[in-house]
């Protein structure tokens, strides 16, 4: 992964994190918020491999957990773990599979759901399973609408820097 | 080299050709190990935060820190707000466009039940003054001893000019009995003619059966309180040479034989005098009495039960 990539990946991330915070965060449809920070993580994994995944799942999840003044290091464990997850299946069985992002953000959703409740449930802190059980499957549905679009921006992102790549070799070599 | 007259597929692909060694790649074992090694550190600087977070939550470098990251990104969750805006404020226009029907018919029938509490209420305000001066009366001196007030809404009036009887929400449970006197804030009322468990028939004044032994209070004349054939009120069987004037006041006499009590005790105001007329034939007056209590409108009255068993 070349440093512009890697740039260009923090501020996709960035970008999504704030996003998400800012504006995603209070559209609620039947209880569930589309969550474009982890769609974009998975995207990112799926594309870059699970190194990059948890890192970028790392940091993505201290931005949200700073902005948002809630509990440091919460989201940026389930995350780290779901963009190491997510990236493996991309290194692997997910590989030029066109069902994979869509496999993975609807999987992904599922686990990263539980995974914040089992870890607020672990502190002490309120932990609504129902309403958490309840809103999985609105959740998964949002996060599968905006998957396509998302998957397709950071695609093009990334392959482009790919590309650039590429030219500049072959220009170094011409 | 191969020969000029093979081709350069079957020169790369002939068994002959030395292949040259492949480029010795990077240990998939080390790479796996960087792999899990960069996912252990970070799980474990999450877990750290996370520890170090739950421990402090309100103080410490961590706090401080996170402040000023937050400080830090505010401009950016601001900026992404006010792009955000006109997006959201869109969709909420269009959404109240499409929740307007429904809030429309909402908000129709929640007036309509609003207009429905607000009469209910107004006629129960309506209500209170009588009720206010039935508490005055049972409160006020010419409440007859003995007897305590049974209150009770009135649930039907008398339904035309032929009817003198009124439906009261008190009955035989509440300790009613048949006779019982029934008073309104203003004065006599009639009495319980009908008694049920929970509900009695009440016989006003103005039926052609009602009689009441009854007093001028001023000047001391005793009569009988009946209702004439037009419904109003008069004071029968006063003699001419006794005195009754325009204006008197007309109260209940009570027992006059001790071997027939009545059924009415003494004190009870019934009415006022409003017109004495005698002819040269006749040997009583004619006596007009106007009741105190508006006997066609009444919501409210009080029955009277005695308090001591009556022999």
């Amino acid at each position: 992964m070349s440093i512009a990539d890697g740039v260009k990946a923090a501020a996709l991330l960035f970008v999504a994190a704030i996003a998400q915070v800012s504006i995603f965060s209070e559209v609620h449809v039947f209880g569930a918020v589309p969550d474009v920070l982890l769609v974009t993580l998975v995207a990112l994994s799926l594309l870059r491999g699970s190194v990059v995944g948890a890192v970028g799942g790392f940091f993505a999840g201290l931005l949200v957990d700073t902005a948002t003044l809630g509990m440091l290091g919460l989201s940026s464990l389930v995350l780290t773990l779901a963009g190491y997850w997510i990236g493996r299946y991309g290194e692997t069985t997910g590989r030029d599979r066109a069902h994979a992002p869509f496999l993975s953000v609807a999987v992904v959703t599922v686990l990263y759901e539980l995974g914040l409740l089992v870890v607020h449930f672990v502190l002490g802190e309120s932990a609504p399973a129902g309403a958490v059980v309840r809103s999985l499957v609105p959740a998964i549905v949002l996060n599968l609408i905006i998957t396509a679009p998302i998957y397709a921006l950071v695609r093009r992102l990334l392959r482009r820097a790919e590309r650039d790549e590429l030219t500049a070799e072959v220009q170094l070599l011409g | 080299m191969a020969p000029p007259s093979r081709s350069a597929r079957a020169a790369v692909l002939a068994s002959s050709v030395q292949r040259s060694k492949p480029v010795p790649r990077p240990s998939q074992a080390r790479r796996a190990f960087i792999r899990r090694a960069v996912v252990v550190v970070l799980v474990l600087a999450a877990l750290t935060l996370l520890t170090v977070s739950f421990r402090s939550p309100t103080a410490g470098a961590l706090h401080d820190v996170q402040g000023v990251g937050s400080t830090a990104l505010r401009p950016f969750q601001v900026a992404a707000t006010r792009v955000a805006e006109p997006f959201r404020d869109g969709y909420n226009y269009l959404h109240s466009l499409s929740s307007a029907k429904s809030e429309n018919a909402r908000l129709k029938k929640q007036n309509a039940a609003l207009r429905q509490a607000a009469i209910i209420a107004s006629a129960r305000a309506a209500k209170y003054p009588q009720v206010l001066r039935l508490l005055h009366f049972e409160q006020g001196p010419t409440f007859p001893k003995d007897y305590r007030a049974v209150n009770a809404a009135v649930l039907s009036s008398p339904a035309g000019p032929f009817t003198h009887t009124l439906e009261i929400a008190a009955g035989s449970s509440s300790g009613l009995r048949i006779n019982s006197p029934v008073v309104s804030g203003a004065g006599l009322v009639g009495r319980v003619s009908n008694v049920f468990p929970d509900t009695a028939i009440v016989t006003l004044l103005s039926d052609s059966n009602s009689f009441v032994a009854a007093r001028d209070l001023q000047t001391g004349v005793q009569g009988g309180i009946r209702a004439g054939p037009s419904g109003t009120l008069a004071l029968y069987e006063v003699k001419k040479q006794l005195v009754v004037k325009k204006g008197d006041e007309i109260v209940t006499d009570g027992t006059r034989n001790a071997r027939y009590p009545d059924i009415y005790p003494y004190g009870i105001p019934v009415g006022r005098v409003s017109s004495v007329g005698a002819s040269d034939t006749a040997t009583f007056l004619q006596v007009q009495v106007q009741p105190f209590a508006n006997l066609g409108s009444l919501d409210a009255v009080a029955a009277l039960v005695p308090t001591k068993p009556r022999r």
